[in-house]
């Protein structure tokens, strides 16, 4: 209340004074929540370089002119803006960020109220993503906001999948990223210690703005800038180590020999002469190792009157735990801002990445695979082949290892860069010019080195020999790509208010985007010289021209250009309207076919503004419903060009020894093809409540896509038809609450949010129906399922007996000790008829807990995060092509009547327990505990002496629980392919990683 | 402040956004040709002589291929019969292993990479008949195209041919499916039809095909190769006086004879012999050593370690077959090849390799394999049609015929095939002069079964002549009449036609 009249005076005062004099001002600065004081406020005079902070009690003082204007910005809090006046003394009250509705976020050629928005955008703090040590900022999304699927991948470097809200299409289901206004698919330049904030934009009415790019869900990124009023040095370093948490459990030398053993005799073969194989050798040991990971950002900003400068420099570098692997990246980042005056505003950003990557040299596969009774070698020079029931299939996974360490040189080199201008004419419009450039350039050498010799330990009569295969030769390998992109945007912005109720903003725009890309390599064996095992000889030249080798290089180009327009109004804070209008050509599609209108329009009136609810409602402190609907299109994934009939020319006819060219339709082109349709509707609750402690967002959205590209296989013609086909819904609903209190000392505060999609393929074909099937057919597509779900068979046990044949149903050729399984047509015995869902490999469920408490100087982060009701397919326990290492399951595998009733019987060739079926499925529910951060920050007064500002040191722990019931290395399947996921293939494991770091501010 | 002017600046900034919108808006910034590569409309065809020969090429490419005759094909052909093995470890490749026991079911995968190898071989013919039919070239010579259409049929006859052997009734497809997939949805023809589908597309290529081509264009399908092939479907057809013509035809035409050593027909230097009547053609470079090439030696090659790693090892000849042979049939050594013996080169073959025999037709000359610098032998020719075949489909379809006259040709036809394999040595196989009629046919059937071993043949062979069950049964293995003389219709097809297509009696 106090403050409202200070206002009304202030208000007043500032129609009275209005000649300008240097006056001193003094005051205390609190916040506004909790009333304590706040230490190290800025305080800047705006239009001037005058500065100062708040000391130790809060207080400062500072010379101003009597008409200017104080601005008041502390980290975390929102910046506040108070005229002077001629008043000697201002107290200023700031409210902490986290608490505020009226904080902006970034929607795309511009920014909004979060108290404005009539769609689903959900934003997260670049301090949030920076306390996780991964090298890619968007795996540290996962469990931070609602309906945002993230499937992490745990090798070096590589970047995790990502849905939002479900899978819109067959096709990619990948969202787009935004990063400071360019459109990327990629974003491993960022580093995430320079990222300002993240917004997901979830809702069709919400990327419409996007347009054909928009389909997926965008992701918005704001790199950070300077802060206003100082020069501030950051540093952020932190090492850590890796563990593989878990190993999957396979059988040692005896359970394998046992278990070979009871096949052969199943098999009616003789027994295996296990003689010379003493071994016992766990191959996962061998291959995994503790890994290192260091994390380094430094970060100098200035701030002045006229221009803001921002230097990032970071460097990370992460081991795989699969030995060899690694992956080493190094960025740099200027940001400069040149203010001219008021109204002229110039600027850019100049990124550079550079990468080095090792990639894996072996199979996770191969070491589950290979059998433990076999050493590893006998010198560096002579390793231990798999006996020979496996030999030809399966190789020594330390060999292959060894062999390769060190064999690649993998680098890249990325610039992205943008210029704007911006002018502020007339007082109300703002037109805004930017280009933005991204180039990048991939090299990589590599050498095939000569093959080790192999020990063949004897079996029964056969002696044991040693065996080199002498035509191998070596070869070297170089190859090069290169990705550019130029986009530009032309944008004007017309904002304004009336009567101080009516707040227009108004926007229209034009964007053309750029995208080509180059590539060409070769390698080249050398028949008579052996070329040495050292880089300075890996390049193609090192062997001569008439030894053979092989060469390609391709390139792809595309573009679009796009107009569009938005409108955000709101009515005395109360009524909100906003529409986006959108219109694409994009050059991958036919001329008359290339143009596209997209567009949404939403609806917003929050409640707790209007008088009778400020009258009769207590408690709420903010009420807002919300609803919009879009449309926008999706071409991600499509190839360039598609509508013309591709041909495939890879085939050579053969006459004799002479090759001749070969041209042949690749595919039948439906000529219409367009880009896939996206609508759909979002419906939202906003609150806050109990003086700001709570709030939360209850969204139900409704979006389906139709007019999918779709290949149709072709039966009796072994080619597809590519067209446009089908309809996809997914609906769900999303919870995000958070309750942020402080008692005493204490702060605490807990942030949970719950997703739940439920996907449909509503139709796939018109008058021919048909199924999309995904890796190998254990997965499908069709109308009335969700996308991609599991088929098969349904296990109902093992049959025990000839009895049990007789009176259950079986197949033809089912023999005791095999699955049975469910009869689901009732027809009395088992036929391909009786496949049937079996589940879905995508989680119907996604949430995440998220706990922060803090007290005095210390600060506990634990976060949490899980999915439920999906599958994952071990698919890795299907191979029969050999005779492979047992997981520990088979221990338990039938031998006799009532031995066992789900593990069938030792015998590699019973086709019918290799058939997809439910037996090869596990529940994918899991939960994990992402991190578990501890935190001091240091008391300033310590500090200062030394000329800091802000010192934290803290000790964090990622992925140190998972609770699931998944057999693989983690639960986590790939997701990427849309058509065929969920399949535990030997999936990388995600490490548990400990660390410790350091913040220092100067 | 002075150095800078507002006004200029925003003209100046205006100014070059204008031009950069217009630089956009350039009416072709959509139009973006697909980069480095062709589609129908760009190709840039070559003029003149063989329009049509892009489209053949892509035809042979696919016969070729893995799914056509490689790996299902000597499963469904081979290591179905008496004759050989599945080899291999004895667990290796359930797939095989269920055709070696004659438990083949719906869903196994060798039954669907059979049936969609042939389809696109056959798609790949009907798309060069579309292309003759649209020609854009009005001044294309009728015989050129003539030649085309009759290449392309006689490579969609032995698709059929292989899919009515293998499944019995398939659809029947005998244009580019351009517009829908319902367009594409076929239902099944039976047997007869398909055979009468067969015997056209043949008689045509017969009529039209050359005898023979330049040597650079070697074993392109020839007038002798269609009516070689005609014989052997009039066989299955029991069709005697027809087949007997065809395989007259090709014995008269003066292209073929029995002059090859047998010893030599299986080597490198023995391909496109005179005994060949169509195969396969396949070749390697050091630089390409499998892109040009048929992995059908592979999959049959020894399957040893180091330098004795040749191959994986399928498909090896039984001891029923080793048992088949005469006494002292130099045939039996150049068609099993024995671990811990001696190669045809005089390489010591290691003893302890996992099969005791291999299929010595695919074994290849070790100064190819070091020239190549590559074991697996991909530049093998698949020997799909031999004269010795020809010349022994005359002699069974004159027997059958019956009379004195016909039985003399016959015995002729026969023993002219035992002539070449005596290799000079009258010590050993005799002449056959018996004239009875079932005594000959006996005769006829053991010499198709060791000059023709591992060829193939076998398989198919037991089932025409009704022994299939006989054979099989004494062999130890269940064979059901009426069942497994056919292939089950692939699941995958009868799921893709949503049950359009409907599966083979007992499956």
């Amino acid at each position: 209340m106090k403050r409202k009249v200070l206002l009304v005076l202030l208000c007043l005062f500032s129609i009275n004074y209005v000649f300008a004099q240097s006056i001193k001002v003094t005051g205390k600065v609190i916040d506004a929540n909790s009333n304590e004081t706040l230490i190290g406020v800025s305080i800047t005079v705006k239009g001037s370089t005058a500065a100062t902070q708040t000391d130790l009690n809060g207080s400062y003082a500072i010379n101003v002119p009597s008409n200017g204007v104080l601005v008041f910005t502390y980290l975390g809090y929102v910046a506040q803006e108070i005229r002077v006046n001629g008043q000697n003394v201002i107290n200023a009250q700031l409210a902490s960020s986290n608490q505020q509705l009226n904080q902006v976020v970034v929607i795309g050629y511009g920014s909004q109220r979060k108290r404005d928005l009539t769609g689903s955008i959900s934003s997260v703090k670049g301090e949030d993503i920076a306390k996780s040590p991964n090298t890619n900022p968007i795996s540290s999304l996962q469990g931070k906001v609602a309906g945002l699927t993230i499937v992490n991948n745990g090798t070096p470097g590589a970047a995790p999948t990502v849905r939002i809200r479900g899978v819109n299409s067959t096709n990619s289901a990948n969202p787009i990223y935004v990063v400071d206004g360019v459109i990327q698919t990629n974003i491993d330049y960022l580093n995430s210690s320079d990222i300002q904030s993240v917004e997901v934009l979830k809702d069709p009415s919400s990327t419409a703005i996007f347009g054909i790019q928009g389909g997926n869900g965008v992701i918005v990124i704001t790199t950070k800038r300077a802060e206003k009023g100082s020069t501030r040095i950051s540093f952020q370093s932190s090492a850590g180590v890796q563990k593989v948490p878990n190993q999957i459990d396979v059988v040692d030398a005896a359970g394998f020999k046992k278990l070979y053993s009871a096949q052969l005799t199943n098999l009616n073969a003789a027994p295996f002469d296990f003689t010379n194989y003493t071994a016992n050798t766990n191959w996962q040991d061998l291959i995994f190792k503790t890994a290192s990971m260091t994390n380094n950002n430094l970060s100098i900003s200035n701030s002045g009157d006229k221009s803001t400068t921002l230097v990032n420099v970071g460097y990370s570098n992460q081991d795989g735990v699969l030995r060899n692997s690694k992956f080493e990246k190094y960025t740099f980042r200027l940001n400069e801002e040149i203010k001219f005056n008021d109204n002229i505003k110039v600027g850019g950003d100049l990124n550079g990445f550079h990468y080095i990557s090792n990639p894996a040299d072996v199979t996770l596969n191969n070491a589950l695979w290979a059998a433990p009774i076999v050493g590893v070698r006998q010198d560096a020079n002579t390793y231990y082949s798999m006996p020979s029931f496996q030999r030809a299939q399966v190789g020594n996974p330390i060999a292959a290892l060894n062999r390769n360490d060190k064999t690649s040189i993998n680098k890249g080199y990325r610039v992205v860069g943008n210029i704007f201008a911006e002018i502020k004419f007339l007082k109300k419009f703002t037109f805004r010019s930017s280009f933005y450039t991204d180039l990048s350039f991939n090299e990589s050498r590599g050498y095939s080195p000569l093959p080790f010799s192999f020990i063949n330990l004897g079996e029964g009569t056969i002696p044991t020999t040693t065996t080199i295969d002498n035509s191998i030769k070596t070869s070297v390998n170089q190859s090069e790509a290169n990705y550019r992109k130029f986009q530009q945007d032309q944008t004007l912005t017309y904002e304004t208010t009336i009567n101080k109720d009516h707040k227009l903003t108004a926007l229209a725009g034009f964007t053309t985007l750029y995208t080509a890309d180059q590539s060409i390599n070769g390698n080249r064996r050398d028949t008579t010289l052996n070329i040495p095992n050292n880089p300075d000889f890996w390049y193609l030249n090192i062997a001569n021209t008439a030894n053979p080798g092989n060469y390609g290089g391709g390139g792809s180009e595309s573009a679009q250009e796009s107009y569009f327009s938005r409108v955000n109004y709101s009515f005395k804070n109360r009524y909100l309207l906003n529409a986006s209008i959108r219109r694409d050509g994009i050059s991958k599609f036919a001329p008359e076919n290339r143009w596209g209108t997209f567009g949404s329009v939403g609806l917003g009136w929050v409640i707790s503004e209007e008088q009778f609810f400020k009258d009769h409602v207590k408690g709420l402190d903010f009420l807002k419903l919300r609803g919009s609907w879009g449309t926008l299109g999706n071409a991600q994934g499509f190839g360039e060009n598609l509508y013309l009939p591709g041909l495939n020319v890879t085939d050579v006819g053969v006459f004799g020894n002479n090759v001749y060219p070969s041209v042949s339709p690749a595919y039948v082109s439906d000529p219409n093809l367009h880009w896939e349709v996206i609508r759909g509707l979002d419906v939202g609750m906003e609150f806050q409540a109990f003086k700001s402690r709570l709030n939360g967002d209850v969204t139900y959205y409704n979006r389906t896509t139709k007019d999918i590209l779709t290949r149709v296989p072709l039966p009796a013609v072994s080619s597809y038809l590519l067209t446009n086909l089908g309809t996809i819904s997914n609906k769900g609903i999303e919870i995000s609450l958070g309750w942020r209190d402080k008692i005493g000392d204490f702060t605490y505060s807990f942030t949970p949010n719950f997703s739940y999609n439920k996907n449909n393929v509503e139709s796939i074909g018109d008058n021919f129906n048909f199924q999309i099937s995904g890796n190998g057919g254990a997965n499908r597509t069709n109308s009335g399922q969700s996308i991609g779900y599991f088929y098969g068979y349904k296990q109902t046990g093992v049959y025990q007996s000839t009895a049990d044949l007789d009176k259950m149903p079986a197949f033809n050729s089912s023999l005791p000790g095999d699955i049975a399984y469910a009869d689901i047509n009732g027809d009395g015995k088992i036929t391909d008829a009786d496949r049937t869902y079996l589940g879905s490999p995508f989680p119907d469920y996604n949430y995440g807990l998220n706990l922060s408490l803090g007290y005095k100087n210390f600060d506990v982060v634990l976060e949490g995060q899980g999915v439920a009701g999906n599958y994952v397919y071990t698919q890795r326990r299907t191979s029969n092509f050999a005779t492979l290492n047992y997981e520990t399951n088979r221990l338990n595998a039938w031998t006799a009547p009532g031995t066992n009733n789900i593990e069938p019987i030792l015998d590699n060739t019973r086709s019918n327990n290799y058939l997809m079926s439910s037996y090869y499925l596990e529940p994918g529910d899991y939960f994990r505990l992402r991190t578990v951060q501890l935190g001091y920050t240091f008391t300033k007064q310590l500090i200062q002496k030394v000329g800091l500002q802000s010192v934290r040191v803290y000790l964090s722990g990622q992925n140190l629980k998972t609770w699931s019931k998944t057999t693989g290395y983690t639960p986590e399947a790939p997701l990427d392919n849309v058509i065929g996921a969920g399949a535990d293939n030997g999936i990388y494991p995600i490490p548990s990683i400990y660390t410790f770091g350091l913040n220092l501010t100067f | 402040m002075k150095i800078f002017n507002y006004k200029k600046s925003i003209i100046a900034i205006i100014v070059v956004s204008i031009l950069s919108v217009s630089a956009g808006c350039r009416k072709d910034f959509l139009n973006r040709e697909a980069q480095g590569s062709y589609n129908q409309n760009n190709y840039p065809y070559p003029q003149g002589a063989g329009p049509y020969d892009q489209f053949i090429n892509g035809a042979y490419s696919v016969l070729r291929s893995f799914n056509v005759t490689v790996w299902p094909f000597i499963g469904i052909v081979s290591i179905r019969s008496d004759d050989a093995d599945k080899g291999s470890t004895p667990a290796d490749s359930g797939d095989q292993i269920q055709m070696d026991n004659l438990g083949v079911t719906a869903s196994n995968g060798l039954v669907d990479a059979f049936w969609t190898g042939h389809y696109d071989l056959i798609n790949k013919c009907n798309f060069v008949l579309e292309r003759v039919a649209k020609d854009p070239n009005p001044n294309t010579p009728d015989n050129l195209k003539i030649a085309a259409q009759a290449e392309a049929r006689f490579l969609r006859g032995y698709a059929y041919f292989m899919l009515v052997r293998s499944y019995g009734r398939v659809p029947l497809v005998d244009t580019v499916i351009t517009k829908s997939a319902a367009e594409a949805n076929i239902p099944q023809s039976q047997p007869a039809a398909i055979y009468q589908f067969i015997e056209n597309d043949l008689t045509f290529a017969a009529t039209n095909l050359p005898a023979s081509y330049d040597p650079k264009f070697v074993g392109r399908a020839t007038s002798g190769a269609a009516n070689g092939l005609l014989a052997k479907v009039y066989l299955y057809e029991k069709k005697w006086a027809q087949a007997m013509d065809a395989a007259n035809k090709v014995m008269t035409s003066g292209q073929y004879d029995l002059s090859t050593p047998y010893a030599q027909i299986f080597n490198e230097s023995g391909e496109n012999s005179k005994e060949s009547v169509f195969e396969v053609q396949a070749t390697a470079t050091a630089s390409n050593p499998t892109a040009y090439g048929s992995q059908y030696s592979n999959v049959q090659g020894v399957r040893g370690t180091g330098q004795w790693d040749l191959g994986w090892g399928f498909n090896v000849p039984s001891t029923a077959l080793e048992a088949a042979f005469e006494p002292n049939d130099p045939r039996k050594a150049r068609t099993i090849l024995y671990a811990g013996g001696t190669s045809i080169y005089g390489e010591a073959i290691p003893a302890g390799l996992p099969n005791p025999r291999y299929n010595n037709k695919v074994y290849t000359d070790p100064a190819r394999r070091a020239q190549i610098g590559n074991r697996f032998g991909w530049w093998n020719n698949v020997r799909l049609l031999r004269y010795a075949d020809v010349v022994l489909m005359y002699a069974e379809a004159a027997n059958e015929l019956g009379g004195t006259a016909n039985k003399t040709n016959a015995l002729a036809a026969l023993n002219s095939v035992r002539a070449r394999a005596r290799g000079g040595n009258n010590a050993i196989l005799p002449d056959v002069t018996t004239t009875d009629q079932t005594a000959l046919r006996d005769a006829i059937r053991h010499e198709r079964r060791v000059e023709l071993g591992m060829e193939h043949e076998r398989f198919f062979d037991i089932v025409r002549w009704g022994i299939a069950a006989d054979v099989l049964q004494a062999q130890g293995k269940t064979f059901i009449v009426g069942k497994n003389e056919l292939l089950p219709i692939p699941q995958n097809q009868i799921d893709l036609s949503k049950g359009v297509l409907t599966q083979n009696p007992g499956y």
